[in-house]
């Protein structure tokens, strides 16, 4: 417990318990895991709370996401700076999100973000032939591609612009079935 | 303080949180750090530092507000840099202000803090003790969550199991260890002499004989003495409340979880609604995070997106009917006969070991297991088999899966019933023998020694006076003939003295033969047994299956002519949907046995244990993910529910057996009762004072017991009957999303539509087009005054003076003669209905009249394809024979609410939304039958596919809301009115009437464009668009004045018309319609827009009123000399 101590003063913790859905045993190993990352990069100490980010590249190697086709956008969504480099608070938050316990409409929130590939505020066909192809491995055919992405469009678009704003995204994904246990990451 | 340091990014705050930091006891200055700190862009923020005010009562509300920040930060979609900055501010100013209040609201905050930081810490080390959290994590990680959730089911069950184990082993095993007697001081406490020899025999120990039967582990071993130890612990009333505790704490926990499960799962309507969204975006297990898993997660959903492309495609290619349905019923016919055959099977098993039993004094190994195997084995095959069958049927994959979990869970509780009721057919045999105690044992010597048999079993029943003696003679006779019983009993110690021999033998013999009729006893230890044998077959099933399948596939598929990898024998899958059959099954054994066997949820216990690291084990190196995926989420309450119904008819048999059998006289807490449940009535009888038992003997008594039960069933009915209404509306909630949502697809069709149709339209019909336009126009845009004007100018031929002739007769209907009185008392009307707030009405407005328009304008022009639509069609028609029409015409008139009803019903598609939001009283009324009638305005609606005519509804709407500003030209208005519709087309407008006709194509682009605006639904915008374009019109005002002159003739004419037409319709509605209906169809179309303009008028009533009132005077007599005056004048 001693060392642990050292990483956060009580206080941070405190409030990573209070911005987050992790435990201080979690956020501890959350700290453990980021530093694994970029063991150069990453001080153990962080009670002055130091100014370092991990580049994308490094962060998608996690077992976590290694398999996820979406992990680039993952990161992506979740860093300050919209490139994929993640502060440790960024790490949280993404891990944060991610957890069982964070309600559906934040999951939805950040389910958007990820989905929306030219982060343009709205899913759009390029968007969804993107996550298609990215989730089939592009095994499907281009014009299997296109119905489904027209199907899709068609079933979600609510206010018929042919593109999914963020109000016909969580209409869809609010009646989701699977969309709690699937959208999430246990770290 | 560290926690200021954490915004060290920022260099401000950095600089401001140390000033802070000194600052901090001065409370006052506490805000400046934030007041220079702009980077605060939050409304909390800002709120945050306001609150300066020393108002205790804004401070605690601002308080209170900052707490619900803090409590709520975490479900904030904000980067943690920021949350974690106004996590800061709130609490400081928490701290701050909490101060100052009232020292008790400190006290309490303290106090409230000091909670949450233990419930924290609790949480805290709570977590550590979640079992295998990182095991399930693994398995998360390898297989996704469905797999997953077997093994959460799984840990849940084991908690389950815990608490069962605490219940029973703190309630009635440990006082039964400490307090109670002995082991060997009273004769259920000791092994019979003839069995002491064997009683630690491997096979004895093993089939739960010997040393194993007489312990805490069944229901035989405890005492019956009504209070043990020092401390008077009532056993056996301790144990059947325990008993029936377990199955209440089970059907508590399992409705809770299921409560809580249904509540999480928001309920999802049809799930065909988003097929494709959700497999594009639910699809992948963000878990996931093996590469083998991800790679058939990635088949899998590529397999689930082409199937679904298929099924959309077309609805599947059958193959000949009746092959398959002749294969289904085979197949059903066959799981039918196994099901059948395997509760014969196991009914024939339980009796044989009977007979078995009472034949054989030794019996072997398999003769003692016999039952549970057999049970274990035909669970263990038979799902097999059924998902053979299954393959018969050729199903959706998920309509097989359903049917298979159906079958096994039919199969397991076939089995084990019909275990149970052998069990307790047995039991019943035997406590028809102990009616009498001699006759029993007796009877059970008799089986041993058959040469005897026939003396002891006439000779004894007569003895029941001087039985000591005859009995000793039969024993010797015994002795005598038999083997090993003989030897038992002389060589036993209690036997020596001649004199007691008798008494002592008769005890041995009674002994021996009560212990083994203790039945209780016997069913727990078949089900232990049978649960033993069954982790056997499971721990053998996995190592046999997966195990030894996995090694011969992975290092023979090398020297194999075929793959053995993807083609024959594979890998075995993770089956998720049996496997939790099978726990379900399980926990069903333990519910079963779990008041005969105390000890059985403690075994269960570590059978789950067992379970769980093998399982995890076996999955880890050995399966592969199941192909069909069982949903996990929706499937959770699915299980649950399963088990919930296994609970029920897992407790029934024992609830059964405590209350129709008689508990065995000399085994177990409740010997020498008549039955088991009479413990309580003796309790109260006898540790209660009197008055309690009095009082029980009332609450007991029919008197109250009936009007309990039918107060309970009123309840019932009345909770199901709320329950039943309050799913009503959520029906009626989700149909009107739904229709809403259709209604919003179609609106895309429209306007896909609309970019074909202007072309057409324009082509084919410009004038009649051109014509309609025009009337609507006016009738839309301007006040009603302008409008008969407007419409007077534009409509230069006789049918668009009809039409004209019936708007005013619409506005004149409630009036008198003077037109310019005319009008009032009509908006006045409108008004005093539509009494909401301007705005709603607007939106309401144009809602409304599209509706009306759409059917006038099909019935116009013909040629538009709208008129395929029967609906429309029958619409139009109706619109087109006159009395029918009139009739329709007059009510409308009388009640403009219904009016808009219509209107509303004809066209709901658009808008809708907003509607629903701004309707008054008698609109919703409306909606509401609507509503039952969906179809109906579908039907309707599909007139309102000319999308041409809606965009510029709105478009020409909203400039009549803007009136106020307008009234100032509101001559411009008759000419806008006229051209209004085309702001683009400026130029036409002050052309002649030909030229309207001309421009009905460019109206059509007009119409698209307002389109798109409309899509955007901001009306402020668009009004502000609108007034715009007003005041480019203003100075075309010249143009009006050429309409005026051109179309001044024909408004004469038309006003010819209207005073008949006044004078007419003064008297009765009727008669102004008549007249109105000289010319047919035109006129309908123009009632129609009456309708409408009774709506506008109030509003534009209203405006003009509040507004425009000495302006009106003015446009008044800019009116009269355009000469229009009358109608214009009726309106102001």
């Amino acid at each position: 417990m001693g060392n642990k101590q050292t990483i956060f003063t009580d206080e941070q913790l405190d409030a990573y318990q209070d911005c987050t859905f992790f435990t201080r045993k979690e956020i501890l190993r959350l700290h453990g895991r980021y530093h694994e990352l970029a063991p150069h990069l990453v001080p153990m100490d962080y009670t002055n709370e130091p100014d370092v980010k991990v580049p994308l590249s490094l962060i998608v190697n996690m077992p976590e996401l290694k398999e996820n086709p979406f992990r680039d956008r993952i990161v992506e969504s979740f860093s300050e700076d919209g490139l994929g480099n993640l502060s440790f608070n960024d790490f949280v938050d993404m891990f944060s999100v991610l957890s069982e316990m964070a309600p559906r409409e934040l999951k939805a929130i950040y389910a958007f973000k990820i989905y929306d590939f030219n982060v343009d505020n709205y899913i759009c066909k390029e968007d969804l032939e993107k996550t298609l192809n990215k989730l089939t491995k592009e095994e499907l055919t281009p014009e299997e591609v296109n119905l489904v992405c027209e199907k899709a469009i068609e079933e979600a678009d609510l206010d018929g612009d042919s593109k999914l704003s963020f109000a016909d995204f969580e209409n869809m994904i609010s009646r989701a079935p699977d969309f709690l246990s699937t959208f999430h990451i246990r770290i | 303080m560290s926690l200021v340091r954490e915004t060290t990014s920022l260099t401000q705050p950095l600089t401001s949180s140390k000033r802070h930091k000194s600052v901090r006891k001065s409370s006052r200055k506490i805000y400046k750090p934030y007041q220079d700190n702009p980077v605060s862009s939050d409304d909390e923020d800002k709120d945050a530092e306001r609150v300066d005010s020393n108002d205790p009562e804004e401070m605690f509300q601002n308080i209170q507000y900052q707490k619900e920040i803090i409590a709520n930060i975490r479900t904030r979609p904000w980067p943690m840099r920021r949350k974690l900055k106004v996590l800061k501010q709130a609490r400081e100013i928490v701290l701050k202000y909490e101060g100052r209040l009232t020292r008790t609201r400190g006290y309490q905050a303290a106090g409230a803090d000091l909670l949450k930081k233990i419930s924290r810490v609790l949480y805290n080390i709570l977590v550590l003790f979640i079992p295998w959290e990182m095991r399930i994590k693994k398995i998360e990680s390898h297989f996704g969550s469905g797999v997953a959730s077997y093994f959460i089911f799984l840990r849940w069950l084991f908690g389950i199991n815990i608490v069962l184990t605490i219940m029973t082993g703190a309630f009635i095993v440990l006082p039964e260890l400490l307090a109670g007697a002995p082991f060997g001081t009273t004769r259920s406490k000791t092994i019979p002499k003839d069995q002491i020899a064997s009683a630690q025999d491997l096979d004895t120990i093993w089939s739960l004989g010997g040393y194993l039967q007489y312990s805490v582990l069944f229901y035989g071993y405890y005492g019956n003495v009504r209070k043990i130890g020092r401390a008077g612990y009532r056993l056996p009333l301790a144990y059947f409340l325990v008993g029936m505790a377990v199955f209440a704490y089970s059907f508590f926990t399992l409705l809770r979880k299921m409560a809580k499960n249904s509540r999480l799962s928001l309920s999802s309507a049809s799930s065909e609604n988003y097929t494709f969204c959700w497999r594009i975006f639910c699809a992948w297990d963000y878990l996931i995070g093996n590469p083998e898993a991800a790679e058939s997660k990635g088949a899998a959903i590529v397999n689930n997106i082409r199937e679904a492309i298929v099924e959309e495609q077309e609805k599947k290619k059958e193959i000949s009917l009746a092959v398959l349905i002749s294969l289904r019923i085979l197949a059903n016919i066959l799981v039918l006969l196994s099901l059948a055959g395997s509760i014969y099977i196991i009914y024939f098993v339980v009796d044989r070991s009977q007979k078995l039993e009472q034949q054989k004094a030794e019996l072997t190994l398999w003769e003692k297991n016999e039952v549970s195997v057999v049970v274990s084995l035909i669970t263990m095959i038979a799902p097999s088999a059924f998902e053979l069958v299954a393959q018969l049927e050729m199903y959706h994959p998920r309509t097989s899966l359903r049917f298979q979990l159906a079958r096994v869970l039919v199969l397991y509780l076939g089995n084990l019933y019909s275990l149970i009721i052998a069990l307790l057919d047995k039991v019943n045999s035997m406590s028809s023998e102990i009616t009498g105690n001699w006759s029993d044992s007796t009877s059970y010597l008799a089986t041993i020694s058959q040469p005897a048999e026939t003396n002891l079993s006439t000779i004894v029943p007569e003895i029941t006076d001087g039985r000591n003696g005859t009995f000793t003679i039969t024993v010797m006779d015994l002795n005598r003939t038999t083997i090993s019983v003989q030897h038992s009993i002389m060589s036993g110690p209690s036997v020596p003295v001649l004199t007691g021999a008798n008494q002592s033998v008769l005890y041995e013999y009674n002994s021996k033969s009560k212990q083994d009729q203790c039945w209780e006893t016997y069913v727990g230890q078949e089900m232990l047994k049978l649960s033993i044998i069954d982790m056997i077959f499971t721990v053998a099933s996995i190592l046999l299956i997966d195990f030894i399948r996995g090694l011969v596939v992975r290092y023979l598929s090398d020297c194999c002519c075929w793959d053995l990898e993807s083609k024959f024998p594979e890998y075995g899958e993770f089956k998720i949907a049996e496997n939790v059959l099978h726990l379900i099954y399980n926990q069903g054994m333990i519910w079963m046995g779990a008041f005969f066997s105390p000890c059985l949820p403690a075994f269960n216990v570590m059978k789950l244990i067992g379970l769980m690291y093998l399982r995890s084990w076996a999955v880890l190196t050995c399966n592969v993910p199941h192909q069909q995926v069982f949903r996990a989420s929706r499937s959770n309450n699915f299980y649950l529910a399963m088990l919930l119904f296994m609970l029920f008819l897992c407790m029934l048999p024992t609830i059964f057996a405590i209350v129709r059998y008689r508990p065995s006289q000399h085994c177990g807490p409740f010997s020498g009762q008549e039955k088991i449940y009479d413990i309580i009535s003796e309790t109260i009888e006898k540790d209660f004072p009197v008055w309690f038992s009095k009082v029980m003997g009332y609450i007991t008594s029919p008197v109250v017991v009936l009007p309990a039960l039918l107060l309970l069933f009123m309840l019932i009915y009345y909770l199901q009957s709320i329950a039943r209404s309050l799913k009503f509306t959520n029906n009626q909630l989700r149909m009107q999303l739904q229709t809403e949502r259709t209604d919003d697809k179609k609106k895309v069709f429209q306007l896909a539509a609309a970019r074909l149709q202007p072309p057409e339209g324009g082509e084919q019909k410009p004038e009649q087009e051109s014509d309609i336009t025009s009337m609507e126009s006016p009738a839309r845009s301007a006040s009603p005054p302008h409008r008969n004007g407007t419409v007077n100018k534009i409509l230069s031929p006789g049918r668009h003076s009809n039409s004209i002739r019936t708007i005013t007769q619409s506005a004149s209907r409630p009036e008198d003669r003077s037109p310019s009185i005319l009008v009032r008392p009509k908006h006045s009307s409108a008004y005093r209905i539509f009494s909401s707030p301007s705005v709603p009405q607007r939106e309401i407005h144009r809602v409304e009249y599209i509706p009306v328009r759409h059917p006038a304008y099909s019935c116009r022009s013909k040629s538009y394809h709208h008129m395929a639509y029967s609906p429309s069609v029958r619409f139009s028609e109706s619109v087109h024979s006159d009395p029918v029409f009139r009739k329709g015409l007059r009510p409308m008139h009388q009640e403009p609410g219904i009016v808009t009803a219509q209107s509303y019903l004809g066209r709901r598609a658009h808008p809708t939304r907003y509607v629903i939001l701004n309707e008054h009283e008698p609109r919703k009324k409306i909606m509401r039958s609507t509503m039952r009638l969906p179809r109906h305005y579908r039907v309707v609606d599909e007139p309102t596919e000319i999308v041409e005519l809606y965009p510029r509804n709105v478009k020409c709407y909203i400039p009549r809301s803007q009136q106020p500003h307008l009234s100032e030209e509101e001559e411009e208005n008759e000419a806008n009115s006229g051209g209004k519709h085309g702001s683009l087309g400026h130029s036409h407008r002050p052309k002649s009437l030909s030229d309207l006709h001309q421009r009905s194509p460019a109206r059509f682009y007009i119409g698209e464009t307002r389109d798109s605006r409309l899509a955007r639904r901001v009306y402020g915008e668009e009004e502000e668009e609108d007034y715009l374009q007003w005041e480019e019109e203003s100075p075309r005002s010249r143009s009006r004045t050429n309409i005026k002159v051109s179309e001044t003739p024909h408004r004469h004419g038309e006003l010819h018309v209207k005073p008949k037409n006044k004078r007419k319709g003064d008297p009765s509605l009727t008669e102004s319609d008549s007249a109105s209906l000289e010319s047919s169809s035109d006129q309908q179309n123009s009632s129609t827009d009456q309708y409408i303009q009774v709506i506008h008028n109030k509003e534009k009533y209203l405006k003009h009123n509040t507004k425009m009132t000495k302006k009106k005077s003015k446009t008044r007599a800019e009116l009269n000399e355009a000469g229009s005056k009358d109608l214009v004048c009726s309106n102001v």
